[in-house]
């Protein structure tokens, strides 16, 4: 049995998991209700802030709150069936939201973030992403991996060739980077205290 | 199984949430002709196994209908081979028939030829089993036919009856050993004697050493040994040998004798002048009656290919018993 797959068997005790396979790797629970509302809140600004707030301003399109969201729960619950799942009600709720105002079907969000969330999850079952730098990386790493399983599946299903990367995606990048590092450590707030 | 299960979990969960969400896309996009996406993807899923299927039909269809065909073939060139079988038999029935009527056409050419002399025509049924060469007629005692007489084809002289039995009679063919025949050189006129020796040549005795004899020059009868008339055809010689103290003449017979079928028993061994009615072309004198019924049946078995009956006993000559 792998690192990987312990960590799928979250109703394991932690200590058990930390004491058989991966000693400085733990699984993280987060405080009732801090998941659904994460994710909700993440959603809300994801849609609304932009068309609201910063109306027709370009750092409205930067965002990709979803994303981290999603990115930071997989790679915190190391739950590659969690993370996949909850990649897949966050994707889709962003396409019903996106779809509102015309954009997306729903299912295009949804499928790039069910692979992130398991991805996340998988990755975090093997490596310590508590560092700050490392989640910097990361987050820079899954916006192009998320943005590949959004055009791939774009270019599939609908037909329409967007492009794979342009300056405007770059600066997303870079500002959804930057972004995981303070959302990351607010999120980390959410954590149950195991002691 | 459980565990495999549970390992693999996490892949059946990510596949089901991609193809969820696959399908979900697929049921809202449509497509620039106004088909939806996932109605598309249904017909060109379900297509391939639809044309699949029938291409699997159509070749199961063809092989059943190739089966039957070979079934109904093989029947039929069953059939064919029994039709064919049939008309081989029926060839070589009617060519035999024809071949028959060939051979009772000369007989009939033959008879008539010598309408004096008292011939009997009759069929070979059977042939010694034994170490001897002889044949069995159809014709026996109530047909006139007595022991010691001549037997005869068109071709040449065949034998003589050796047994007469009510409605058979054994004929002791000339290649016999114990067979012999008075002869006489055709040329030469020299006399001799033909003897049988078991093989298909005879052998012509007591011509002396000084005597002028060719292969090739023709063997007739002599008449000295009162049963074969005289100058009927007995063979040709085909090896001559000087020995001690007379010629060793071989002479092939000329009746076919490993080949009769029909012959005629000379009825009465009354002398008859053969090679004048030879030169005479079938113009003999008047046949007797009775000669003149046998000759009938005879015409008419050459046509119609049958077996001539046993005359009835009136028909026998009058100088026969």
């Amino acid at each position: 049995m792998n690192p990987a797959e312990i960590a799928e068997n979250a109703s394991a005790p932690p200590l058990l998991i930390r004491g058989v396979v991966e000693p400085r790797l733990e699984v993280h629970k987060f405080r009732p209700g801090a998941v659904v509302g994460a994710c909700f809140f993440a959603l809300v600004l994801q849609a609304f802030v932009p068309a609201k707030v910063w109306k027709g301003e370009i750092v409205g399109d930067l965002l990709e709150l979803p994303l981290l969201v999603t990115l930071y729960f997989g790679l915190s619950r190391r739950n590659p069936a969690r993370g996949l799942l909850l990649g897949m009600v966050v994707g889709m709720l962003q396409d019903g939201l996106c779809g509102a105002s015309g954009a997306n079907p729903i299912g295009l969000f949804g499928i790039a973030l069910t692979l992130v969330g398991y991805l996340a999850s998988t990755i975090g079952a093997r490596l310590d992403v508590e560092h700050p730098a490392s989640r910097v990386v990361l987050a820079f790493a899954f916006f192009y991996f998320h943005r590949l399983a959004y055009v791939l599946t774009n270019r599939w299903l609908l037909a329409q060739n967007i492009p794979w990367m342009n300056g405007r995606l770059l600066a997303a990048s870079l500002v959804t980077a930057v972004l995981a590092w303070p959302l990351f450590a607010l999120l980390d707030k959410l954590r149950q205290d195991e002691d | 199984m459980f565990e495999i299960a549970t390992r693999r979990r996490p892949y059946v969960l990510l596949a089901f949430a991609l193809l969820f969400q696959i399908l979900l896309l697929a049921v809202q996009i449509k497509r620039p002709d106004g088909a939806r996406l996932i109605r598309v993807w249904a017909v060109e899923l379900l297509t391939p196994p639809e044309r699949a299927g029938a291409w699997i039909l159509d070749r199961l269809g063809g092989a059943w209908s190739g089966y039957i065909g070979l079934v109904r073939a093989n029947r039929e060139n069953q059939r064919l081979r029994a039709d064919l079988g049939q008309m081989s038999l029926r060839n070589s029935e009617l060519e035999g028939r024809a071949a028959e009527a060939q051979r009772l056409a000369a007989l009939l050419e033959f008879r008539d030829a010598h309408a004096d002399a008292p011939l009997l025509a009759a069929r070979v049924i059977g042939a010694d089993a034994g170490a001897g060469r002889a044949v069995y007629l159809d014709r026996g005692q109530h047909d006139g036919i007595q022991a010691n007489m001549a037997v005869i084809t068109p071709q040449g002289v065949v034998g003589k009856v050796l047994e007469v039995y009510s409605t058979t009679a054994q004929v002791l063919l000339l290649t016999d050993k114990s067979s012999g025949a008075g002869a006489l050189l055709a040329g030469s006129r020299s006399q001799g004697a033909a003897k049988g020796t078991g093989e298909p040549l005879l052998l012509l005795d007591y011509v002396s050493n000084d005597q002028e004899v060719a292969p090739g020059e023709r063997v007739l009868t002599s008449g000295m040994d009162r049963i074969f008339p005289k100058d009927l055809p007995l063979g040709t010689v085909v090896e001559v040998r000087p020995a001690n103290p007379f010629k060793q003449i071989r002479v092939r017979p000329a009746a076919r004798l490993d080949q009769l079928e029909e012959v005629f028993v000379v009825l009465s061994k009354k002398q008859w002048d053969w090679e004048a009615a030879q030169a005479a072309g079938g113009k003999p004198e008047p046949a007797p009656d009775g000669d003149r019924s046998r000759t009938g049946a005879l015409s008419q078995q050459a046509k119609t290919g049958q077996s001539k009956s046993a005359p009835p006993a009136a028909e026998r000559p009058k100088d026969q018993p």
